[in-house]
């Protein structure tokens, strides 16, 4: 059998477009809505989704409250009472929470995935991050973000606490930022040890993953991105004597699919339509590092500008953009705004599949976790226009192997 | 409404019951809780097994922790109320006021969370802080994180969601509300990213009160849990606490007062509903907890006691509301 691609189904309230919510058919309570969220984890299940995935903030999202009042991302679950709720309601796939190593203590934290995991008979993972938002940073007493180096070498030890605990180790844990006495009073996991994830790009990210991340999840605009992060992480494996299996590499992709191309493109324009101009331009304003794009007229051309001190790259490639294709301010918010920098791909199922194809063929990843843009609407789409034709080409599972989120994705017991 | 008429009964799961181990325990739990709530309880007390026990080994534990396990039976019950127990120690106040928040949501406002007032040493030390904190300390700093709860609880109106998706309008800026507290302990911006509970807020339950816990006690707790005695100590006790709530402003009624009552399978379902029936017509609590030492004298509670105690009229046999508080004849909720 060739190898077949792992697929994580990405849930995110009304959708991860920015202006999903405001979509006729999008389910705009699903914020307060848990029927919402067991409805589509049974619709992973039934298309055989490796995983849910959740993602998290301890915070608003947004600064601005007038923008935020715009959107919806101020509002939601808490993924792992979230996540407790559908492990009852749902018998095979993965359910994999993020939390922060940043405003939570290894041991509870511990205990609290491992109490998922044995709720869910071994289908628990663990994404680990560490949290870069000041806005998250003042509801825990703090007076400013932790440099990023600091904010690491903290998440190291975390992990390692973590991942002590969860195998059983009797002995305490006495380091820089934790100290920890007892084992964890809860049995072993179903599945050895909860699954690991990370989502950490940068360079002291990526070794945290290749050693001890079981499934990495990244964004990637180009198949030469994808490739080069893909062979990148893998070969640092090496280093902590791991082999490159040992990890799933999972870049997200936002795609639009329909019967027809045609239909594909009306519904995405129909998505960026209903983005709010203010909202567009706020979300651009800060891609551009600047605070007062809303000064000038937003059908006219992009100013110039001085060059930023913030995101360089992301700005030379904005105002490149912005140049080549004559866009209006307007243009290039909703441009922005709609894809918030992840990979989209605009098509049918046979469009779709190509493309992921290609990166799965091409060695640029073990898989997708797959971020609908709104819901339910759009992973019912992708469950039942694109799941079947990557059955079809023998690239995705027809039924789950086995039980367990190790067994799903095929990663080993941890002994 | 309740009229006060009747007693509350809840019922404590604690992690030495006897036969709750092994692989097939969600299962037996789940059981469990559906035959308190097919008995119409008030509420299910979920004890949290490491940071509660302070004895150096833990005999059987639940292999849960208590709000994960509230989350998976609030799937399963529709109308018993649900409290879980989470220490001040193991949780940063915006992370716990956010865990219950959501876990209210999904159970449609049967939350409530068991705030511990017990120091405890053992948990200290898997928290990073060995040294653990003075008494006093302690007491403040426990007051100050039930204030920020209950704080970032109120953040939202109850109208301020909007989903005008035409308007383009989610929620009403002018209807969120930053807590901005600065305190001795903690310093927390708010708003809380969870919506406002369905019952207000989740019901705030107390256990392991200390003499000089019963004023903050009488001052926020919704529920106040305390150990058994004789009836004429419990008056006291319970007379004590209301007088506390009304100096502190609040209706009397407001908080109620359950005493711990522990079930042996020797004793007859006629001299246990004596025995509380004696307890609650001396007006010595609002209701009981009921203290398993194992599962199979819960049977002999619901098929036997229940049934005497309303047949003498002291308890309930329908739920008359959907909210845990409106089963507590609490002020919160739609149910008003």
């Amino acid at each position: 059998m060739t190898a077949q691609m792992k697929l994580g189904a990405f849930l995110w309230a009304t959708g991860h477009h920015i202006a999903a919510w405001r979509h006729p058919k999008s389910h705009v309570t699903a914020g307060i809505d848990i029927g919402h969220y067991i409805q589509l984890a049974r619709t992973a299940e039934a298309a055989k989704f490796d995983m849910i995935f959740c993602e998290d903030a301890a915070g608003l999202r947004e600064a601005n409250i007038g923008i935020a009042s715009q959107t919806s991302r101020s509002i939601g679950f808490e993924p792992i009472s979230l996540l407790s709720a559908l492990a009852v309601q749902t018998s095979r796939i993965g359910l994999v929470s993020t939390a922060s190593t940043s405003y939570n203590e290894p041991y509870g934290l511990a205990r609290t995935f491992l109490s998922l995991d044995h709720l869910s008979g071994g289908r628990a993972g663990w994404n680990l991050v560490t949290s870069a938002s000041p806005i998250e940073a003042a509801n825990f007493g703090a007076t400013g973000l932790k440099p990023h180096a600091d904010r690491y070498e903290r998440a190291r030890e975390f992990a390692e606490v973590v991942t002590g605990l969860w195998h059983g180790k009797a002995s305490g844990h006495d380091g820089h930022s934790f100290s920890v006495r007892d084992p964890l009073d809860l049995p072993r996991s179903p599945q050895g040890a909860p699954v690991m994830v990370q989502a950490g790009a940068s360079d002291v990210g990526r070794d945290l993953a290749a050693r001890t991340a079981d499934v990495v999840f990244t964004a990637a605009q180009t198949f030469e991105e994808a490739k080069a992060f893909y062979d990148d992480l893998k070969g640092r494996m090496v280093t902590y004597g791991r082999e490159p299996d040992d990890i799933k590499i999972m870049p997200g992709v936002s795609p639009v699919v329909a019967q027809t191309e045609a239909e594909a493109r009306e519904k995405h324009e129909e998505l960026q339509e209903l983005i709010p101009d203010d909202v567009g331009v706020a979300l651009l304003s800060s891609y551009l590092s600047i605070s007062d794009l809303g000064r000038y007229p937003i059908d006219g051309p992009l100013p110039e500008l001085p060059e930023s001190e913030g995101m360089k790259s992301r700005q030379a490639l904005v105002v490149e953009q912005s140049r080549r294709d004559g866009l209006s301010i307007r243009q290039l918010a909703r441009h922005f705004a709609g894809a918030r920098g992840h990979w989209r791909i605009v098509g049918t199922a046979t469009q779709v599949a190509d493309e992921l194809q290609a990166r799965f063929e091409g060695g640029a990843a073990d898989g997708f976790n797959v971020m609908p843009s709104y819901f339910p609407g759009e992973l019912d789409a992708f469950a039942t226009l694109v799941v079947p034709e990557l059955q079809r080409r023998g690239l995705f599972r027809r039924d789950y192997e086995g039980r367990t989120l190790r067994d799903h994705l095929g990663l080993k017991r941890p002994a | 409404m309740d009229n006060g008429a009747t007693m509350h009964l809840a019922v404590s799961l604690l992690p030495g019951t006897s036969d709750l181990t092994g692989e097939p325990e969600f299962r037996r739990l789940v059981r469990f809780v559906q035959q308190a709530e097919a008995a119409v309880l008030d509420m299910v007390l979920l004890a949290d097994c490491a940071p509660a026990s302070d004895s150096g080994t833990v005999n059987n534990p639940m292999p849960f922790e208590a709000t994960t396990l509230l989350a998976a039976l609030a799937t399963v019950t529709s109308r018993i109320g649900l409290v879980a127990a989470a220490s001040t120690v193991a949780h940063q106040p915006y992370n716990l006021a956010r865990r219950f928040a959501s876990l209210d949501i999904i159970s449609h406002g049967r939350a409530g969370w068991n705030a511990t007032m017990a120091r405890s040493p053992r948990e200290a030390a898997n928290f990073s802080r060995p040294e653990g904190f003075s008494d006093t300390d302690f007491r403040r700093r426990g007051e100050e994180y039930i204030g920020i709860v209950q704080g970032l609880w109120q953040g939202w109106d109850a109208d301020a969601l909007l989903f005008d998706k035409t308007g383009g309008r989610f929620h009403d800026p002018g209807k969120m509300h930053l807590l901005d507290h600065k305190g001795e302990f903690f310093s927390v911006r708010g708003p809380l990213n969870v919506a406002r509970s369905p019952q207000d807020t989740p019901v705030l339950v107390f256990s392991g009160l200390s003499e000089p816990d019963l004023d903050i006690a009488a001052r926020t707790a919704d529920v106040i849990l305390l150990d058994s005695g004789s009836v004429e100590s419990a008056k006291v006790r319970h007379d004590d606490l209301k007088r506390r709530a009304t100096a502190a402003g609040r209706d009397p009624d407001a908080v109620k007062v359950l005493t711990n009552i522990s079930l042996a399978p020797d004793d007859s379902s006629a001299t246990v509903a004596d025995r509380l029936e004696t307890q609650f017509r001396a007006k010595s609590c609002d209701g009981f907890i009921i203290q398993l030492s194992q599962l199979s004298v819960f049977d002999d509670f619901i098929n036997r006691v229940a049934p005497e105690l309303r047949r003498r009229g002291l308890f309930r046999d329908t739920y008359r509301g959907t909210t845990l508080r409106s089963h507590l004849g609490l002020a919160g909720g739609g149910e008003q």
